[in-house]
């Protein structure tokens, strides 16, 4: 093998090397977003799901309410932080995120951003002890969550 | 051939099966009331399995492998079935809907939905990741449920075409012809016992399980 040709194959070895590794950090960047969001999603049903079983009982605790709205509200505030570029379906995860939300980011953020208004409402509701205002508000959060996920969510 | 509590039992099971169908991911509020119809009606059906009248029995109408496959083999004649009330065959259809539909309605208590927001009324007992596993297999029983009622009316459609032999009929009006009379009805007092039954434990699920 000539000077030259153990060169080039060096050159190409190293940039196999490279293309592999960030393939394989683009890759798991990707993945760590998808387990991310998801699990900030489950606190946010964990929470919603936790709130409107105490709706259901005879005289519901407005403080576990109200603690449970905060929940849904700080993690509302993450969610823009959740869909970095490159975390939708092409990265080839299992994931239910559309392409609608990186192609009409603009639109996505307002629907993030109705989830955050609405439970920041119903906490204050649930922090006042107003239970009438409460069972009207869960409807409003609940629609924000509803809403974001026909547009966004693919169908289970 | 069939008493009139069995005779509702089926058609109030058909009418709710389609409100349930429907209303599903739709209305849930109708959803969950029709679901909890179903359970008064299942309780009923269950508890009428065992203490109605004669050709609603379970012990009346089940048999084992070797009656069941006799009776398959009959199935090719154009002879009308003898038999009153369920035939072996159909014994197991029924029993087949039966269980399917229990775990349909048990699955749809536990379960939530994504967002959170609609729930069954037992979903407390259980966490978001379990309420949420609960309704994807409340979707797929639900297919084996839709399944064994085509089968079901597959089955309603050969009687008559083939064995000129209606089936629906005799559901409605509870008789059949060239049938000798042979069902024994039970007491109004059964009756009751079954429909208190039925309305209590449905009432105590929809409660969410809290006295």
């Amino acid at each position: 093998m000539s000077e030259r040709h153990a060169k080039t194959s060096r050159v190409a070895i190293a940039l196999v090397l490279a293309l592999t590794a960030t393939g394989a950090l683009a890759a798991s960047a990707a993945e760590t977003a998808i387990a991310t969001r998801q699990a900030g999603y489950k606190k946010i049903g964990a929470a919603f799901k936790a709130i409107n079983e105490e709706l259901k009982k005879s005289s519901p605790d407005m403080k576990l309410i109200a603690a449970n709205s905060a929940i849904v509200s700080a993690q509302s505030q993450q969610i823009p932080n959740w869909f970095p570029k490159g975390s939708g379906p092409e990265a080839g995860f299992k994931t239910k995120a559309k392409p609608a939300i990186w192609a009409e980011p603009a639109k996505f953020a307002a629907a993030g951003s109705a989830l955050q208004t609405e439970a920041g409402k119903l906490q204050a509701f649930a922090a006042a002890g107003n239970l009438a205002a409460v069972k009207t508000q869960v409807r409003a959060v609940g629609g924000t969550c509803k809403s974001c996920h026909e547009a966004y969510r693919a169908e289970d | 051939m069939w008493d009139g509590p069995t005779r509702i039992f089926h058609w109030g099971l058909v009418v709710l099966l389609l409100v349930s169908w429907l209303t599903a991911g739709e209305n849930m509020q109708v959803h969950r009331w029709s679901g909890y119809g179903v359970i008064g009606l299942l309780v009923f059906r269950l508890w009428w399995g065992v203490a109605g009248g004669s050709t609603a029995r379970f012990a009346s109408f089940l048999k084992g492998p070797k009656a069941t496959l006799a009776y398959a083999r009959t199935l090719g004649s154009r002879e009308p079935s003898g038999t009153p009330g369920h035939n072996p065959l159909g014994a197991w259809s029924v029993m087949a809907m039966l269980a399917a539909l229990l775990v349909q309605v048990g699955l749809g208590l536990f379960a939530s939905d994504i967002d959170g927001l609609e729930s069954g009324p037992l979903s407390h007992l259980v966490d978001f990741d379990a309420s949420r596993v609960a309704a994807e297999l409340h979707e797929t029983t639900f297919r084996i449920v839709q399944g064994l009622v085509v089968l079901h009316l597959v089955a309603i459609g050969y009687y008559w075409l083939w064995k000129r032999q209606n089936l629906i009929g005799a559901m409605i009006t509870g008789k059949r012809k060239l049938s000798a009379e042979v069902l024994r009805p039970a007491t109004i007092i059964r009756l009751l016992i079954g429909v208190v039954l039925a309305v209590a434990v449905a009432w105590f699920i929809a409660k969410g399980g809290r006295l």
